[in-house]
């Protein structure tokens, strides 16, 4: 029985499939709300698995010089990773069915191996496996995936623990952290909006070539994976730092409150350009908002050792 | 591509399932073979508000690679010839053509002119013509959807159910 | 043009040329092709003016004329200077003025591959308007040309980095199949991320127009012209039937001509809003341009009720309008400039003052007014560079004279001034609206027209939204146009612009275009990126030739300022 029901909570509920189809729903609300901002209708509720399903029956056109094996193992790692990483949030705002100590930072792993493998088929894409892929990569990786963590962490030692449902526990009896950590919970969602590559906060620095993102040489179901693993990862990033900043996720209910709120402003950050004063150097306040997410973070370790209740 | 066995239930449901995605789900790359920019702006109308084809499942893409249909423009001048036959080929199968307005049915306005081919379905085939001069986001639209309702089989099984139960 | 005027032009040329005027505002100079660079440069030294367009005229062959005519219009305000050189056929050979007249390249290069008149001194470059696989020795505006000779012929590679220094550029690593890899509309020389060279290559919308008016009717060829641009129809409609009116010597009723005139105004409403949902797009602020564009929807709407279509309104007949604009319409048009106005004040706020859209246009794409006064450049683009030169008011036409405008300024130069002139225009388009619409004339709508035009030349320059728009007719007597030449404002704009864009950064070069207000399908261009050599740059080597399609550079554009919707 045991194991059916592991069986059950692995591949339907809360994960495999329940992420899969909340991922697609969490898209659709994200295009709606968006299209609203614009003074659209928008797409109907069934159009991102439209897209998925249709993306899955196209014809994937490889292209020449690359290696067959990457290209096609590619999008399903970063699939993969992203399954997998679900599996140890508080999804649905039940506990997590897998967690272990350092669950954590295991999770934060698995949400880079998504950017990583991004990267990767870019880079193998071009005409040989260049360094320039890597390197797009790599800066994706320091841009936003760096203070993402580093967000998350600031909770975690707040916590005293690397397990995420101790963090959401600890989060749901005390005070919301987006109050006692206001600038951690600033980086972490726009850390998660670069990771994501939403706009406004897509820009790595100018050095890199951005010239066709690894995803315009996917074209079938190498693109419906990526294109599901980042809807995946939307929804695995709006439940951690809802779990960690907005007072944890104790049930369902809770758990839809917070993340479609999350979603909300994201979607609206996505359009509305002429509110939000992004000052001139986007970069330079950037850095120096992860910067300050370190501080911040080094304070809290000082404090825990100097045995201070926070 | 399919086989001669009969479908089995299963493949009838899977075939099913596809076609209603592809159906709702139709991506557009548009090609200007030498127009005079008025179908290309009533074409961009049409994901503005007042109509948001959104609505429908349709995106705009740059990349003939994301494409399911080429919606085209314009006379087909010689110049344009060549890159509109490459984009065709870049897109991934299944795919389906749109030729929007008149230049694309006879050269329109410019039929006898010495640069242009005239009939977009010379250079590529075509699935669906939508005529005017240029033709009103509505007619546009409408063009769409007759295409996405009376979506064809694969050009392969086709020709051979024809050849075979008819 | 005033006798003074006459007679300092006279004395310039000396006896260089032979002058005479032929109208009160036009003045012919005759030179030949030996003398005609000397001419040229003694009349430059007047400072008097600027190179509009250089018409090319096939006489016919033998028995006939025998020669080609070449005409060179220099304008200033209403008044016209043309140079005229005769050359024959079988010798068409002429020098280049570009040395005295650095916007005339692109005109002579349109001379040399549709006439094949040969311009000796013409700077080497790509061919510009016929396809790479046009037969050589094959022109089609000659008399004697037939579309059966233009057999394509297999093209020769594209030459592509000869100009540059070496260790520049490599030859392309790219797909097997070279052919396959388009010479590019634009190519572009740059160092990191500065320009250091561009080139453009257009003929993709080439249709054969000019030739094909010649083998329909003069009414015919009123449609044809209509559709050589979508967004501004009713301009080359005007410009046209202006022209042939002044040949048939036609008095258009004022009616007809305030008509025209609000359709003129409508359609630059219409043609701005475009364009500013356009180059919103191009930035990356999306919601901006699904907003000016729902706006726009007013005016279309405003275009279609009295004209029967949103685009290709043909209201223009030879000889007067077809629609009338009653005491309802009038009113219609009223309540939508009203409602137009309200809006068009929400979008100059967000054009001068947001943060993040002036991060992108202020400062950027700097064009001075000498340079702009060199290279050529016209309409918005030029008087945001302080050029002031605007046709409705310097050489008015239809109902400007009856109903003045004032042309709209900035001194900046910049991205921003180019916004800020185009939106600042629209205010302006909504009080002459207002002010035809209260003072209507009264009569008719057109007069009829000949059927024969009578024989002559007559030149047509109007204020189309882009810019100056220039028109030659000449008759022969007949049914149909004997030539209809037209002078687009956006290829003055394409050629400046790729002499401007150089010392400026890759990632402006979107909205820099954006801002000449080039016709929407150019967009679909793609470019070749020729970057010089950097370690880990390109990751073809140490330099390379990549194509970039127009949505790639754009979306780099976009991510190097950090995006926006």
């Amino acid at each position: 029985m045991d194991v059916l029901l592991a069986v059950v909570a692995l591949l339907i509920f809360p994960g495999g499939l329940f992420v899969i189809a909340a991922s697609l729903a969490y898209e659709y609300v994200d295009r709606k709300l968006v299209a609203r901002f614009q003074n659209r209708l928008g797409p109907r509720w069934f159009q991102p698995l439209a897209d998925f399903i249709k993306l899955l029956v196209k014809e994937e056109i490889v292209p020449d010089g690359v290696n067959r094996g990457l290209f096609n193992g590619l999008p399903l790692a970063a699939l993969a990773g992203a399954l997998t990483a679900a599996l140890y949030v508080p999804m649905a705002g039940l506990a997590p069915s897998w967690g272990f100590r350092g669950d954590l930072v295991a999770a934060v792993y698995l949400l880079m191996m998504m950017t990583l493998c991004i990267g990767l088929a870019g880079a193998n894409t071009q005409d040989r496996f260049s360094l320039v892929g890597a390197v797009r990569a790599l800066t994706q990786l320091f841009s936003y995936e760096a203070p993402f963590l580093l967000a998350l962490l600031g909770p975690a030692i707040a916590a005293g623990s690397w397990r995420i449902s101790e963090v959401n526990g600890y989060a749901r009896e005390h005070l919301w952290m987006i109050v006692t950590q206001p600038l951690g919970f600033v980086v972490a969602l726009i850390g998660l909006m670069g990771k994501l590559e939403l706009p406004p906060f897509d820009a790595p620095e100018a050095e890199t070539e951005i010239v066709s993102g690894a995803l315009t040489e996917y074209s079938g179901r190498g693109l419906a994976f990526f294109r599901l693993g980042r809807d995946i990862e939307l929804l695995i990033g709006l439940t951690l730092i809802s779990a960690f900043y907005l007072g944890g996720l104790g049930n369902p209910l809770a758990f839809l409150a917070k993340t479609l709120a999350l979603l909300a402003v994201t979607a609206a950050l996505q359009s509305l350009f002429a509110r939000l004063r992004i000052d001139q150097t986007v970069g330079l306040w950037w850095k120096a908002g992860a910067v300050l997410a370190l501080v911040q973070l080094l304070v809290l370790i000082a404090l825990k050792f100097a045995g201070v209740q926070l | 591509m399919p086989d001669q066995k009969l479908p089995s239930a299963w493949k009838r449901a899977i075939d099913r399932v596809a076609l209603w995605s592809r159906i709702n789900s139709p991506w557009l790359v548009h090609f200007n073979s030498g127009s005079c920019n008025g179908c290309d702006i009533e074409i961009l109308a049409t994901l503005a508000p007042r109509w948001d084809l959104e609505r429908f499942g349709v995106k705009l893409w740059g990349s003939p690679r994301h494409a399911d249909v080429l919606v085209c423009t314009g006379p087909v001048t010689r110049l344009a010839r060549e890159r509109l036959v490459r984009v065709y080929e870049q897109m991934p199968s299944p795919k389906f053509v749109v030729a929007i307005g008149s230049c694309g049915i006879t050269g329109g306005a410019f039929h006898g002119c010495y640069n242009i081919v005239g009939d977009i379905g010379d250079v590529i085939p075509v699935d669906v013509y939508v005529p005017g001069c240029p033709p009103r986001p509505e007619a546009i639209i409408d063009g769409v959807v007759q295409l996405l309702t009376k979506l064809k089989p694969p050009r392969t099984s086709r020709a051979r159910a024809a050849g075979g139960a008819g | 043009m005033s006798t003074t005027e006459f007679s300092r032009i006279q004395e310039a040329v000396g006896t260089l040329a032979a002058c005479s005027t032929t109208s009160e505002s036009r003045m012919d100079l005759r030179a030949d092709a030996d003398h005609l660079l000397q001419a040229v440069t003694s009349f430059r030294a007047l400072n008097w003016g600027y190179l509009s367009a250089i018409t090319g005229l096939d006489g016919g062959p033998a028995p006939t004329d025998g020669h080609i005519g070449i005409l060179y219009h220099f304008c200033q305000g209403p008044a016209v200077v043309t140079f005229r050189v005769e050359v024959p056929r079988d010798h068409a050979v002429v020098p280049s003025i570009s040395a005295v007249v650095p916007s005339a390249p692109l005109f002579e290069r349109e001379l040399s591959e549709m006439l094949g008149v040969e311009v000796q001194g013409l700077p080497a470059g790509k061919r510009q308007f016929l396809s790479d696989d046009w037969p050589p020795g094959v022109y089609p505006l000659r008399k004697d040309f037939s579309p059966e000779s233009a057999v394509p012929v297999a093209r020769s590679a594209p030459v592509i980095g000869s100009e540059e220094a070496p260790g520049t550029f490599i030859v392309p690593i790219g797909p097997q199949h070279p052919a396959l890899k388009e010479p590019g509309h634009f190519e572009f020389a740059v160092d990191g991320e500065i320009i250091t060279g561009a080139s453009v290559r257009l003929g993709y919308v080439h249709r054969g127009i000019e030739k094909g008016a010649e083998d329909r009717s003069w009414v015919q060829a009123l449609y044809l012209v209509e559709r050589i641009c979508g967004i501004c129809s009713h301009i080359h409609a005007t410009a046209y039937t202006l022209g042939v009116e002044a040949l048939a010597g036609m008095t258009v009723p004022p009616r007809a001509q305030a008509i025209r005139t609000i359709i003129c105004e409508l359609e630059r409403v219409h043609s701005h809003l475009l364009w500013l949902g356009v180059a919103a797009h191009e930035a990356g602020f999306d919601t901006l341009f699904m907003f000016s564009w729902r706006d726009r929807e007013t005016v279309m709407d405003l275009l279609e009720s009295v004209t029967g279509n949103r685009v290709n309104y043909s209201v223009n007949l030879l000889g007067g309008v077809k629609c009338d604009i009653d005491a309802a319409a009038a009113d219609a048009i009223r309540r939508g400039v009203d409602y137009l106005q309200e809006r068009t004040r929400h979008y100059l706020k967000i054009v001068t003052t947001d943060e993040s859209f002036l991060r992108r246009t202020r400062g950027v794409g700097a064009i001075s007014r000498e340079m702009s006064e060199r290279y050529g450049t016209v309409g918005p683009t030029a008087r945001a560079s302080g050029v002031t030169t605007d046709l409705r008011k310097a050489a008015p036409y239809a109902a400007y004279g009856q109903f003045p405008v004032e042309p709209v300024f900035s001194q900046a130069c910049d991205q921003e001034a180019r916004f800020v002139v185009r939106v600042k225009e629209l205010f302006e388009c909504y009080r002459v609206l207002r002010e035809i619409l209260d003072h209507l004339p009264g009569g008719d709508l057109a007069i009829p027209a000949p059927r024969k035009v009578p024989e002559g030349e007559a030149i047509s320059r109007v204020e189309a939204p882009r810019g100056e728009l220039f028109y030659y007719l000449r008759s022969t007597g007949g049914v149909k146009p004997d030539r209809v030449k037209v002078r687009t404002p956006s290829l003055c704009n394409w050629a400046a612009v790729v002499n401007v864009v150089v010392g400026q950064k890759l990632a402006d070069i979107p909205v820099i275009l954006a801002g000449i207000d080039p016709c929407f399908s150019c967009n679909d261009r793609s470019f070749t990126l020729r970057r010089r050599g950097r370690t880990g740059g390109s990751g073809h080597g140490s330099a390379s030739a990549e194509t970039w399609s127009w949505e790639e550079l754009r979306a780099y554009g976009i991510r190097y300022y950090g995006g926006g919707r």
